[in-house]
């Protein structure tokens, strides 16, 4: 066993050529962007040594604490929706969907199918309020509600909500199928005995469901967050930041910074504060992770 | 086992590096000519231009490859950057004129056009007029870059509503057009439509406020340091805006409509004004436009009462521009220069009725109505003002954008709107 | 209230919910559809939620033609398919390696692997590209290829792994007293039994590579080899004015074929991601 398991050789096979494609196009990239910090301009335009200048510039930029704050909001709405709503989603297709159910669940996953820029085209109309009213404002003024009619995208205080709305409603499918296959991994009997044992729906849930489900719903939290800390596309292409850097995340700052600013260097210091964020959040997410006995 | 593991790395390295440069080594005989454009090749506007005159030199020239690469407009820039990085500009590519280009001629990466033009004897095609503004942009005397628009700006008018609403002449002062706005208001009409979504619509305004109040060269001057963002025109300009807002002038959820769709309002008629350029023409001459031939009217920016600027000052736009790689530039880029400077102007206004920045020699005998109005205006010019952005470095003309939403939505006052510009002038000078 | 009627009530409230969940998902692929044939005046005089007054088939004709749709779906598909098959080689033969076998330094390529989830995809632009140009690579399937490979590789072996540390130690065991060497093992046992793992995998990147766009844009330049997200940008001009309903045809267009794709396969998909993939 030992032996077939220690074959030093093959180990070698398995993992080189992973790690020479990762180093190069993953690893060295990256690495390459750290020397960047310590340069002023742009490679090629105008490039000078600057040490760490741009690491000192992160503490009195008002743009990047903005930009901090904003996306910190969006990682709090947007993964706790995503999570739950998925696993509420999930919890729905196990216990009450009888017909259709396979059907259904897969029409809950369309929407993670649709390219970025479609979604965001899409929300746009149903947010819209000139020259028509979209959607959502329609059926706001058919029932009765013109007084909260607004222009949901165009105004600082419900960009950012509307922005989360969907990116909620992109990916809650895909969690809600990924919770799905979890829970059907719980064995009937285990709820079954719960069930005799008087245990009611939201008991149940709370004291036999929760704790099966804790290594899914960590593994999902920090998916979730992982990729919500990187938010550029969805803002990009639904408000482009706006209005006036309601919605402009860490991300797109770093873009701006790099490319239209001409300043790749702190951009590259931007980049890495990104990063970081990444790895303690995900540190402290799994601090909740127990070992399963 | 580490040791082995890091010659492996090496080696795998080495042998992809080997591999691609094998590949490639027969690439550098025949030089393919690149062409970065932003422009979907057959847009029957600025992409066909491109592609159909530089085809019609590869006619004319067999041996000459090209090839257009075309880039969406949000992303043109960052694609530069990541070329020049890595030294690799495409001999042709399309770019913004003002601060971004000057960056890139200090930098000694694209070409004295002037110089070449000269050499080739055909200087004397592009229009003195184009050439000024460019090379006025570009604080150079000279030309760095190919015009590809002559462009004016102003406010064009749905004729169809100014008359439903009882107006009789398009306005001259700015008063005026704020008491037409007002009737229209009344009569039900949305007064103007704006592209605030897009963001440069709305700074356009301020644009033209303050060329009329504190004169042309206003934005130049305060990017110069010699005036400042937060002195009256600016001030003054910022709060026009913001009032005309709050006054329902132009709807509500400004700031979430797309450019497109405003153009389309006034067309349609669902809004009676809006602030547009001369590329207008080409959607006023489709068949999208349901206000017909005639239905459409243009006005110069109205004079500001107390303002220095007068009314046969105009706000001009060169569009993006094209420039040129010196690092590429060789014969091949000669042949293409002299033919497309020669051949454009008349390319573009018999096939597409628009000016282009160069000299046309054969007009068509009749041109549309709207390229008719364009061109009589242009005959009217006596001084012109470049956009709002167009004197300021890239993170000041952001901000000016992002931040002109937050004044139209009212979370920021006009005062603070110039503050904030000042204080990002200030910070980097 | 009799309990009967409560559990009507409840059972009627369910499948409201229900009906719901559904409706906001397919009415956006629906309105796309008819938004797509809808003439350009259409999006400005006519409320958003309004159907399609004709069938506007220039959208078609133009989204085939000026977007290029045909080559830019060939290009798209055949990025991505070598991709995949990259990424999968590559991943399960790593994650193998790294979850039951036994070596050295297993827990720190562990811990490097792990590294690449979270780092942001524009800082590495630049570098990227100047790399790909040392290699002479710019301009080329290759270059896509390599990267949306490379950049799928942590996220791969993080699924494939947790899923492989469920498989019992024994059934390696057995395998190993049955004669078979570390390939064979690979191929004949944990292959298998990884299957639907592997089929996550590859319906995840798929959508990942599928979408992609900033990698695409930068370093292929040639429309020849441009692929289909950048199709979409055919449609928008200098002064931001977009031809919707191009642009949403060509959408439909590259959505439609994927959607019946997923359908025909969506048994085996979604019992691959629903049979315990992705465990924490």
């Amino acid at each position: 066993m030992n032996k077939v398991l220690g074959n030093k050789k093959a180990v070698f096979w398995f993992i080189a050529p992973t790690a020479v494609l990762y180093s190069i196009f993953v690893i060295l990239p990256v690495l390459w962007s750290v020397y960047y910090t310590f340069y002023n301009g742009m490679p090629g335009i105008k490039w000078e040594f600057c040490g760490i200048d741009n690491y000192l510039r992160i503490f009195k930029d008002k743009n990047f604490t903005k930009a901090l704050i904003v996306n910190v909001k969006y990682i709090l709405i947007v993964t706790t929706g995503q999570v739950c709503l998925g696993l509420c989603m999930a919890l729905i297709f196990k216990f009450w969907l009888k017909r259709f159910a396979n059907l259904i669940r897969t029409i809950v996953f369309f929407p993670v199918v649709l390219p970025t820029v479609a979604v965001a085209q899409l929300f746009a109309k149903i947010y819209e309020i000139q020259p028509h009213y979209g959607l959502l404002n329609s059926l706001l003024d058919a029932v009765g509600l013109e007084n909260l009619v607004q222009p949901w995208i165009g105004q600082a205080s419900t960009a950012l909500g509307a922005l989360s709305v969907m990116d909620i409603w992109t990916a809650t499918g895909f969690y809600a199928i990924i919770f799905y296959g979890a829970l059907l991994d719980i064995s009937d009997d285990v709820i079954e005995a719960a069930r005799i044992d008087g245990c009611k729906a939201f008991p149940l849930f709370r004291l036999v469901l929760a704790p099966l489900l804790r290594p899914m719903i960590i593994t999902c939290l920090i998916f979730s967050f992982t990729g919500t800390v990187k938010m550029f596309e969805s803002a990009t292409a639904l408000t482009g930041g706006g209005p006036g850097g309601a919605t402009k995340s860490l991300s797109m700052y770093m873009y701006d910074t790099a490319f239209t600013y001409s300043k790749t260097g702190y951009g590259s210091v931007i980049a890495l504060i990104i990063f970081l964020i990444c790895v303690v959040g995900s540190a402290i997410i799994r601090k909740f992770e127990k070992p399963i006995d | 086992m580490k040791r082995k593991f890091t010659a492996a790395l090496l080696a795998g390295t080495m042998v992809m590096g080997l591999m691609a440069t094998g590949l490639s080594v027969s690439a550098e005989e025949n030089r393919t000519f690149k062409i970065l454009s932003m422009w979907a090749e057959d847009d029957n506007d600025s992409g066909s231009i491109l592609k159909d005159v530089t085809e019609a030199y590869k006619q004319e020239n067999p041996d000459f490859d090209y090839e257009i690469e075309v880039v969406s407009s949000d992303n043109l820039k960052q694609k530069i950057a990541t070329l020049a990085a890595s030294n690799d500009l495409p001999d042709v590519f399309a770019y913004d004129a003002g601060t971004p280009l000057i960056e890139l001629i200090d930098a000694g990466l694209v070409v004295d056009v002037s110089e070449k033009l000269e050499a080739l004897g055909v200087a004397d095609q592009i229009d003195s007029g184009a050439a000024g503004f460019l090379t006025n942009l570009s604080l150079t005397e000279d030309l760095y870059a190919l015009p590809l628009g002559q462009n004016i700006e102003g406010f064009w008018y749905n004729k169809a509503l100014f008359e439903q609403a009882g107006i009789e002449a398009a306005p001259t002062t700015w008063d005026e057009m704020l008491e037409d706005a007002q009737k229209l208001l009344d009569a039900g009409i949305q007064p103007f439509a704006v592209g605030g979504a897009d963001l440069w619509p709305a700074t356009r305004i301020l644009n033209a406020y303050v060329m009329r109040k504190g004169g042309v060269d206003f934005m130049d001057l305060a990017y110069a340091g010699e005036k400042k963002y937060t002195d009256e025109p600016l001030v003054e300009a910022a709060a026009m805006l913001q009032d005309m807002v709050d006054k329902g002038y132009f709807g509500v959820g400004a700031t979430t409509v797309d450019m497109n769709t405003a153009a389309n309002m006034v067309m349609n008629g669902e809004a009676a004004m809006i602030y547009n350029g001369s590329w207008y023409v080409s959607s006023l001459n489709s068949d999208a436009n349901a206000a017909g031939e005639d239905g459409i009217g243009f006005f110069n920016i109205p004079e500001v009462e107390g303002g220095v600027g007068t009314i046969t000052e105009y706000s001009m736009n060169c569009g993006t521009i094209l420039a040129l790689s010196s690092g590429k530039y060789d014969e091949i880029t000669d042949g293409w220069l002299e033919y497309f400077v020669t051949h454009v102007g008349n390319y573009a206004m018999n096939e597409q009725g628009s000016f282009r920045g160069y000299t046309i020699s054969e007009m068509p005998e009749t041109v549309g109505t709207y390229t008719q109005l364009v061109s009589d205006e242009l005959d009217k010019v006596t001084g012109s003002s470049a956009w709002f952005e167009a004197a300021m470095d890239s993170e000041l003309s952001q901000i000016a954008q992002e931040n002109v939403q937050t004044l139209m939505n009212g979370d920021m006052t006009p005062e603070e709107y110039a503050q904030s510009l000042q204080d990002i002038y200030d910070a980097a000078h | 209230m009799t309990y009967k009627t409560k559990r009507k009530i409840k059972s009627f409230l369910m499948k409201l919910i229900v009906a719901l969940i559904v409706l906001i998902d397919v009415y956006p692929l629906f309105w796309m559809l008819t938004a797509s044939f809808k003439e350009p005046g259409e999006f400005v005089t006519k409320p958003a939620y309004a159907l399609n007054s004709g069938f506007y088939i220039q959208n078609y004709i133009e989204a085939w033609t000026r977007g290029k749709m045909a080559l830019f779906f060939k290009n798209s598909l055949i990025c991505t398919v070598a991709s995949l098959v990259l990424i999968i080689i590559l991943t399960v033969t790593s994650s193998f390696a790294l979850t039951k076998m036994r070596w050295k330094g297993r827990g720190l390529f562990d811990k490097y692997f792990a590294f690449g989830i979270m780092i942001p995809v524009a800082t590495c632009l630049i570098p990227l590209f100047q790399i790909f140009q040392k290699m002479h690579l710019i301009n080329t399937r290759t270059c896509l290829i390599l990267v949306y490979a490379a950049s799928g590789i942590s996220f791969s072996i993080y699924l494939l792994q947790s899923y492989m540390k469920s498989l019992p130690d024994e059934i390696l065991e057995a395998s190993v007293i049955d004669g078979c060497g570390i390939y064979s093992m690979l191929c004949r046992i944990v292959l298998p039994l990884t299957k639907n793992a592997i089929i996550t995998v590859l319906v995840i990147q798929f959508f990942f590579k599928w979408n992609d766009l900033l990698y695409s844009m930068t370093f292929v330049s040639s429309t020849k080899l441009k692929t289909i997200q950048t199709g979409l940008l055919f449609f928008e001009d200098e002064f931001g004015t977009k031809d919707w309903g191009a642009i949403f045809a060509s959408v439909s267009i590259c959505v439609v074929p994927m959607l019946i794709m997923y359908l025909f396969l969506n048994k085996k998909v979604i019992e691959g991601m629903t049979s315990g993939a992705v465990k924490g």
